[in-house]
């Protein structure tokens, strides 16, 4: 009888969290993936179970590249984040003296808390024509034109990897100082110099929390906005743009419904990909 | 050797880190109308411009607003939730606690696109509260993850000690178990605030005449760089230091002492 | 293999902290060496130093003639074994008792083969391809210990290897470190704080207190002729009988006492509780009222109080005959042997 108690009294603490998530998470979802099946007849919305939206997705050229452009920008990014965060949280870690550890997290990711869209901004004021680099080298006299550096790629790149290299220094840092100092002092009194001790021990320890850093990269990478709005100009566009496009221009719901599933249906695969090493508790 | 490589790559890394922000705060000082190079002598003139801009201060009043309703929603639910799963065994937690979970995973503009279809649908208009609503939904899994993850056996514990010396169960949680998981509440409000206050795309799309202040600062910029951009971004990124820093020195003090 | 070690004028702070003062011992090759000692005594901060994991403020340390005061663990001939053993998780028990002969270059047949006889030696053959998770406290234990004798070194340091074990496991591991000491001929340094363990197990034990070494030598000698108030009281159990010297003997409030002291003025006499005699011996204690008794196995522990003496209460471990009833008055005596005087204030 107490346990029939208990779980009453349970679910009623449970319930509130739960009925938001199911009216404001869930239903929204299921909508969506319904309005996906819908078609928009000039400016009137019919419902039914039609895959023209999918079929336009496969077929016109600007969608499906714009779906190549997100993969191999995403892709890009993730890897070279790790690849600068993980030396970075491995100095804070273990050559900066354990006082001034905190200090220099702290430090390494205050510009995360400049907002969002003024980060990317930024990047523009950096990357201009007229912007600071371009200027810093004309008059140092290195290039005679400035160089086109906005509006690019390698802008909508370096804006997400500045993000995500403060991102990833956090959470492989949290990472490594979990490990028990014991392990690399056994490793090397057992011979192994610092790469060896790093190769054999470390890396393989913080795999699971760099595999995990790197969907959460891939996730945020793959749905944002902002960053290729701003820094990438129209030069290419990914699949958050042409979303919004749809929405603007002509208000085409089951269009974006549909693109926003096949979005959600690529971030499911990489999470089933990397499915073995992940902890999302781990965060 | 690899110690000067060190410390010479933790150098490149931090000058990489702060040069948009550098750049940012550097030319909100700047003394003509072009926001970059060449610096034209130190003036505060933008700022003063950003402070008596009623769209700017509007919206500025709105975001906080908007960051503290949802935060205290969203950690009040994920607190009840966690407590709920933590300490009741109820059949099928472990696909609660995923349900829960679950919003993280999925892209802010993806669900900003969910709600923004049924909330419509169903007459709602746009506005604050939508955005709030928004918020909450992005909120709530962190807020119940970081509290759950904190409610451990010496709480259990202490709570079952307390009922067994008669405490009602509102008590025990406001006497025992909130004292108690209290440095991971405060967490939780302080990241939800965080994510709340700089949250763009969501905002954007359930908001339509009151907007957050990033919505704002991204229609400036539909008008062109300008100096003024450079000092509203600096003063945000002030603001959001300050409190940073802020909560360092109070947890910090909190577990000193 | 086997080397001898030196220390040398160590000396070691932590800024303002000065953790060991004026260290100087010297093991001989193949010895098990204890470090005894409480908590804060230095005796982990010494392992550190002989592991090269602490460069120290001052002194040297020399193994096999050698000065290694500021070589690095790696290339040092010692082994640490650590108080949570760091097993590596990710790798199973033959790639861990490997790890040291890989790093050291050698090649996969060769380095799988010694593993596989340093597993048989800690008792877990077969059991090569386990990961450490899968093993009990005690196992992972031994696959620490062969790990770090794998690579044969010249002096294996244990830090508190035993702690974390109950004590019937504690006890069977004791004599097995022992059993394999002798085999393998390593010179051991073994820290811990509990003196049944270091009685059990070493050849010498270093008495350590407040960074200093108190006393030095074989369990026997070191139990019966302590040679500080500390050493004494560390060992086992002493009773505090406040004296003062005089030419002819002790002055004790038990009457005088014909034992004899190098020192004099005002001193402790102690005396361990199963030195403690019924009846008649040399040195007549006079008699005494039993507050309490209890039985232990092998002997019988009672607190008694001394009629000349009812401010002190004495600890006596009486043969395993009839427990005496409390109130009941008995006859004590000592020999002069038994008896231990230090000055006031060690």
């Amino acid at each position: 009888m107490r346990t029939h108690d208990q779980s009453v009294r349970g679910w009623s603490f449970v319930t509130p969290a739960l009925l938001w998530t199911l009216a404001f998470f869930v239903v929204p979802f299921l909508v969506m993936g319904a309005m996906s099946l819908a078609t928009l007849e000039g400016r009137t919305l019919i419902w039914g179970l039609s895959l023209a939206n999918y079929a336009e997705i496969a077929e016109k050229a600007y969608i499906w590249r714009a779906f190549f452009v997100s993969l191999e920008i995403t892709l890009i990014v993730t890897v070279v984040s790790i690849l600068l965060a993980y030396p970075l949280a491995w100095i804070i870690a273990f050559r900066v003296p354990p006082k001034w550890q905190r200090l220099a997290l702290l430090l390494a990711v205050l510009p995360f808390w400049t907002s969002y869209v003024v980060r990317s901004y930024a990047w523009l004021l950096v990357l201009a024509r007229e912007g600071a680099i371009n200027q810093a080298m004309l008059g140092l006299g290195l290039i005679s034109e400035p160089l086109t550096l906005a509006n690019t790629r390698f802008a909508t790149v370096t804006g997400f990897v500045h993000f995500f290299v403060m991102l990833l220094t956090l959470t492989i840092y949290a990472n490594l100082i979990q490990l028990s100092p014991n392990y690399r002092r056994a490793a090397m009194d057992l011979g192994a110099s610092a790469f060896q001790t790093f190769r054999h021990v470390i890396l393989p320890l913080t795999l699971p929390g760099v595999v995990t850093g790197a969907f959460l990269t891939f996730v945020l990478c793959i749905g944002d906005y902002v960053t290729p709005q701003i820094l990438g100009g129209n030069s290419e566009l990914t699949v958050p743009q042409v979303i919004m496009v749809q929405l603007g221009r002509r208000a085409d719901f089951p269009l974006a419904s549909a693109l926003a599933i096949a979005l959600m249906a690529i971030v499911t695969l990489a999470y089933l990909a990397s499915a073995r090493w992940l902890r999302l508790d781990r965060l | 050797m690899t110690r000067a490589v060190s410390w010479i790559y933790l150098a490149i890394a931090f000058a990489f880190i702060y040069l948009p922000v550098g750049t940012l705060v550097l030319f909100s000082f700047q003394g003509s109308t072009l926001p970059v190079p060449p610096f034209d002598g130190p003036s505060a003139r933008w700022y003063a411009e950003v402070l008596s801009d009623d769209g700017l201060v509007d919206a500025l009043s709105n975001s906080l607003l908007v960051a503290a309703g949802s935060s205290i929603l969203a950690v009040g639910l994920g607190f009840f939730a966690a407590y709920g799963l933590a300490r009741h065994v109820l059949p099928g937690s472990v696909a609660i606690r995923g349900l829960l979970i679950a919003p993280l995973t999925v892209s802010y503009l993806i669900i900003g696109l969910g709600l923004l279809i049924v909330l419509t649908r169903v007459g709602l208009g746009l506005s604050l509260l939508t955005v709030a609503i928004g918020h909450v939904v992005i909120n709530l899994p962190l807020a119940f993850a970081i509290i759950y993850a904190s409610m451990g056996a010496q709480q259990k514990n202490a709570e079952t000690a307390a009922r067994d010396l008669g405490a009602g169960e509102m008590q025990v949680i406001w006497l025992v178990t909130v004292p108690m998981v209290f440095p991971a509440i405060a967490a939780a409000f302080f990241l939800s605030l965080t994510f709340s206050w700089d949250e763009f795309i969501i905002a954007f799309l359930l908001s339509r005449f009151d907007v957050t202040l990033p919505v704002e600062i991204w229609s400036l910029l539909r008008s062109g760089l300008s100096p003024r951009l450079n000092a509203i971004g600096s003063l945000v990124f002030l603001v959001s230091v300050a409190i940073v820093l802020l909560l360092e020195f109070l947890v910090f003090r909190k577990r000193r002492a | 293999m086997t080397a001898p070690v030196s220390i040398i004028k160590l000396n070691h702070r932590f800024g303002d902290f000065h953790a060991l003062k004026d260290i100087e011992l010297d093991i001989d090759a193949g010895e098990y060496i204890t470090l005894l000692g409480p908590s804060g005594c230095g005796k982990t901060t010494l392992l550190s130093v002989l592991g090269g994991f602490i460069e120290p403020s001052e002194g040297r340390v020399s193994i096999g003639g050698r000065d290694m005061t500021r070589v690095a663990p790696a290339k040092r001939p010692t082994t640490t074994m650590f108080q949570d053993y760091a097993l590596f998780p990710h790798m199973n028990l033959r790639d861990n008792v490997s790890f040291g002969l890989r790093m050291a270059g050698v090649e996969r047949r060769a380095r799988y083969a010694r593993a596989e006889a340093m597993l048989d030696l800690v008792g877990l053959a077969g059991s090569a391809q386990k990961r450490p998770h899968e093993l009990s406290g005690g196992q992972r234990q031994r696959v620490a210990l062969a790990r770090a004798l794998a690579v044969e070194p010249d002096v294996l340091l244990l830090d508190e290897p035993l702690g974390a074990l109950d004590l019937k496991l504690r006890r069977a591991m004791q004599d097995e470190l022992k059993a394999i000491q002798r085999q393998v001929g390593t010179t051991f340094v073994h820290v811990t704080h509990d003196q049944e363990e270091a009685m059990a197990i070493a050849d010498r034990i270093v008495v350590m207190n407040a960074g200093r070494i108190e006393d030095e030598g074989t369990p026997a000698r070191i139990y019966r002729q302590p040679a500080s108030l500390f050493s004494a009281d560390f060992m086992g159990e002493m009773n505090h009988i406040p004296a003062s010297v005089t030419p002819e003997g002790i002055d004790t409030p038990l009457g005088r006492l014909a034992v004899t002291s190098g020192f004099s003025g005002a001193c402790v006499a102690c005396i361990r509780p199963e030195a403690i005699d019924l009846n008649d011996g040399p040195i007549a204690l006079g008699t005494a009222r039993v507050k309490d008794a209890a039985f232990f196995g092998t002997y019988v522990r009672a607190h008694v109080i001394p009629d000349a003496a009812p401010d002190l209460i004495l600890v006596a471990n009486l043969p395993p005959g009839e427990v005496p009833a409390p109130g009941q008055d008995l006859v004590l005596s000592a020999r002069e042997e038994a008896f231990h005087i230090f000055p006031t204030g060690d």
